[in-house]
């Protein structure tokens, strides 16, 4: 930007703030003349001013600001709060005005439209807005075309004489564009020939610019007449842009005294005829790309996808066994070989997941859009978070996951966040907010849908059970029990049926579905708060990161996706709290004795471990005796009579044969919790 | 160090218009108001430019032209006038005479800048 502009838009900047405080003087006292005719100079010096400046827009625009204080100043128009509205709103438009880069914004536009048509407004009361007076500014803008030139530029031998420094013209041409300039000396005579005051370089430059031809023309414009000068196009595209063009033309720069138009214009057609190619290429990959999708995808029964998956797992674990086994003997040769296997067992087992586990986020990107659209036909204004897209779920899971979740989110948008007035009145912020989380929480995936909403109201709720005589009113329920209600059939809550929600399909639909696909929904509200529903989902056959540890010589598996740190701590520590809090890294954290919880005795040693896993937003410790080390467990669901021990998600079987119980870090903490509050009662 | 540019013409608006410009691009201006009084600043001082109108009494833009290529202090410096469009034969003839370059009057600020900018950084 120059200079001329600046010294404008601060000068202009000056002006506004001034029009903005003589406008809040007005507000005070509405019928101040002078203070009108203050306003009124104010906009046309800005008008004259950013007219002189090629600011048309701002020209425009307060030109017809100004009509309106010239009919207010003549006693025309009178001057109301809707008025210095506007009139306001515009200063806050002006500001933005003088920065030309926010002409392309889409909100400026709209802003722009906006405020145009309100200023006529209030010119022509009865007039309905002119088309023509909206604003286009991105209308105009055609794509820009780069355009590759060859210049040859010859000074007269004396052009030094008249002041020409040919340098400087070389200067603004390679500002023009990209440019690529060759400087040729084979004229320059022998040094005791050479007369200093003569100039006997000449050059060839290829430019890659999206101004016209005249604009080179204009570089050259004083010395055309004493110069050998040839201005040339060799290509509609931006050759310089050729790698391989720009390499071939240096090479021949170099050995040769000058390239000339003819041999520019031939490699110039070499790029061009790769260009083209390449972009046909690009659409024809496209097309082939498009086949290949057509063809790369089979059908598979899921019958031998699960057979696949049932022999992966085992040979994970009969690798594990081979690994053992080349630890214990060490059999010449054998290492190398396990270790292949290993690598080889890994990446199959990889491969066979990757076909049966695809990301949530692609159901996550249709919510996004189902909100949007939701909460303009609501006019509710809703922010929708989305966590944990990259949580991988079992295909069909996530197919039969869509309707119910779908579901969830309508009912929060419908029922749950409030109308803005609402929400404000309630000391919320005026935007709701609807958060979709997804999170592995050891052999399971979580998603949760929460809304910083109106909540369930449970009396609501129970009434209601009550009058469907779904419970008798002598029924005491916890609130868990009456939030749980809802999932029963033909349970709706709104008060009002609308489009959205509420047409008599209800949460028992959602939870049939959850429950078809092995799921369990939970939901947890507070009245003003908002209202939280979690859906479990197993992850049955899976192979899952888990830390090895052993309490009373038998292994466990903790989820390693769970784990924060492990601290090795004095026994006397533990056994000494009272209130099961240890301070570690300066942090008071509460812990469980696994050994005690297991109603084992207190271990031998002097030294146990403190496994310290997250748990919701906190960390809780876990005693064991020892780590063992990182294990990947191949997980295998309990048997019929272990199935009621919920805490263990599944058992995996090491290398050596034995079985290791896989921990829900999340369970085994609430359920040792729970203990724990009946043994302080 | 400041590049100072020598103004020449006879009337006194350009000289304004054209000397606040280039001061407020921080070029240093030395003012004259004919060809004769310009002559006497070619003292021995640096000049890194001379602008000049072509009609102007006591002594014209091309007599000035050829005068300053005749002294050997200054025979290299730059030189621009000022002319309109339509004068093609009185822009060759001061070109002839040694000038480098033009500015076609009427001209806003910024052409009279990019004009400068091909002769003088």
């Amino acid at each position: 930007m120059d200079s001329f502009k600046k010294k404008f838009i601060e000068e202009a900047s000056e002006l506004i703030d001034k029009l903005e405080v003589t406008l809040l003087e007005l507000e005070k006292n509405p019928d101040d003349p002078t203070q009108i005719q203050q306003v009124f100079r104010v906009m046309h010096t800005l008008k004259g001013n950013s007219s002189m400046f090629g600011f048309d827009l701002i020209d425009k625009f307060t030109h017809n600001l100004e009509t309106v204080y010239d009919l207010i100043r003549n006693n025309q128009l009178k001057l109301t709060p809707q008025v210095l509205n506007v009139t306001l709103s515009s200063v806050d438009h002006l500001k933005a005005m003088l920065d030309e880069e926010n002409y392309d914004d889409p909100d400026f536009l709209t802003t722009h439209n906006g405020l145009i048509a309100k200023i006529n407004q209030l010119i022509n009361p009865d007039k309905p807005m002119e088309e023509k007076q909206r604003v286009q500014i991105n209308e105009n803008k055609s794509e820009e075309v780069i355009h590759s030139y060859y210049v040859f530029f010859e000074p007269r031998k004396d052009i030094f004489k008249n002041g020409t420094n040919p340098l400087y013209l070389l200067d603004e041409l390679t500002s023009l564009g990209k440019a690529k300039v060759f400087a040729h000396f084979n004229r320059v005579p022998l040094y005791d020939q050479i007369n200093p005051e003569q100039c006997y370089v000449y050059w060839e430059a290829i430019i890659a610019t999206e101004n016209e031809v005249n604009s080179i023309n204009d570089v050259f414009i004083f010395v055309e007449s004493d110069s050998k000068l040839e201005i040339q196009k060799v290509a509609d595209i931006n050759l310089l842009a050729d790698e391989k063009f720009v390499e071939e033309i240096t090479q021949l720069a170099n050995v040769q005294k000058d390239i000339g138009f003819v041999t520019v214009q031939r490699l110039a057609n070499q790029s061009i005829a790769r260009h083209n190619k390449s972009k046909s290429e690009v659409v024809k990959r496209e097309r082939i790309g498009y086949k290949d999708k057509s063809t790369a995808s089979i059908r598979v029964s899921s019958d031998k996808l699960d057979g696949l998956m049932n022999l992966v797992s085992e040979l994970v674990t009969t690798q594990a066994r081979l690994s053992l086994f080349a630890e214990e003997n060490s059999v010449p040769g054998l290492a190398p070989i396990v270790e292949n296997v290993q690598k080889l067992s890994r990446q199959l087992r990889d491969i066979a997941f990757s076909i049966v586990l695809i990301p949530i986020e692609n159901l996550f990107g249709r919510f996004q859009r189902l909100v949007r659209d939701l909460s303009q036909e609501l006019k509710k204004d809703v922010e929708f978070i989305t966590e944990g897209a990259e949580t991988e779920l079992d295909k069909t899971i996530i197919e039969n996951l869509s309707d119910p979740l779908m579901h969830i989110i309508r009912n929060s948008l419908d029922h749950g966040i409030e109308e803005s007035a609402i929400r404000l009145a309630q000391g919320k912020s005026s935007k709701g907010k609807i958060q979709l989380k997804a999170f592995y929480s050891g052999a399971n995936v979580i998603i949760q849908i929460s809304d910083d909403g109106a909540g369930i109201d449970t009396e609501i709720i129970r009434e209601k059970a009550i009058q469907k005589g779904i419970i008798t009113a002598e029924r005491k329920l916890s609130k868990k029990e009456i939030l749980d209600l809802i999932f029963l059939p033909g349970f709706s809550t709104a008060k009002k049926v609308t489009d959205v929600s509420g047409r008599g399909v209800g949460m028992d639909v959602v939870k049939k579905k959850i429950s078809e696909i092995r799921g369990e929904v939970e939901v947890d509200s507070e009245v003003g708060e908002g209202t939280t529903i979690t859906i479990k989902l197993p992850l049955t056959l899976s192979i899952i990161d888990g830390l090895l540890v052993s309490i009373n010589k038998s292994a466990y598996v903790i989820p390693l996706a769970a784990i924060d740190k492990i601290y090795a701590v004095e026994k006397s520590k533990i056994y000494t709290s009272f209130n099961n809090l240890i301070t570690l890294d300066g942090k008071q954290i509460p812990f469980f004795s696994l050994r005690k919880e297991f109603n084992l005795s207190a271990s031998d040693e002097e030294l146990e471990q403190v496994v310290v896993v997250n748990f919701e937003d906190n960390s809780v410790g876990m005693v064991v005796d020892f780590v063992i080390g990182e294990y990947q467990a191949v997980l295998k669901p309990l048997g019929k009579h272990y199935k009621t021990h919920d805490i263990f998600s599944g058992a995996t079987i090491l290398g050596d044969g034995t079985v290791a119980l896989v921990m829900d870090t999340n369970k085994i903490i609430k359920d040792f919790a729970k203990i724990q509050v009946i043994n302080v009662k | 160090m400041a590049k100072t540019i020598l103004i020449v013409d006879d009337s006194e608006s350009i000289r304004e218009v054209v000397s606040f410009t280039l001061e407020n691009e921080g070029y240093k201006v030395l003012i004259g108001v004919d060809g004769k009084d310009a002559l006497k600043f070619l003292n021995g001082q640096v000049i890194d430019l001379i602008i000049t109108d072509l009609h102007m009494p006591e002594m014209d833009g091309i007599e000035l032209i050829k005068n300053v290529r005749k002294n050997t202090n200054y025979e290299r410096i730059p030189i621009l006038f000022l002319t309109t469009e339509s004068q093609t034969a009185k822009k060759m003839e001061a070109k002839d005479a040694g000038a480098t370059g033009w500015i076609i009057k009427p001209f806003v600020p910024a052409k009279l800048i990019a004009a400068i900018n091909k002769v003088i950084r």
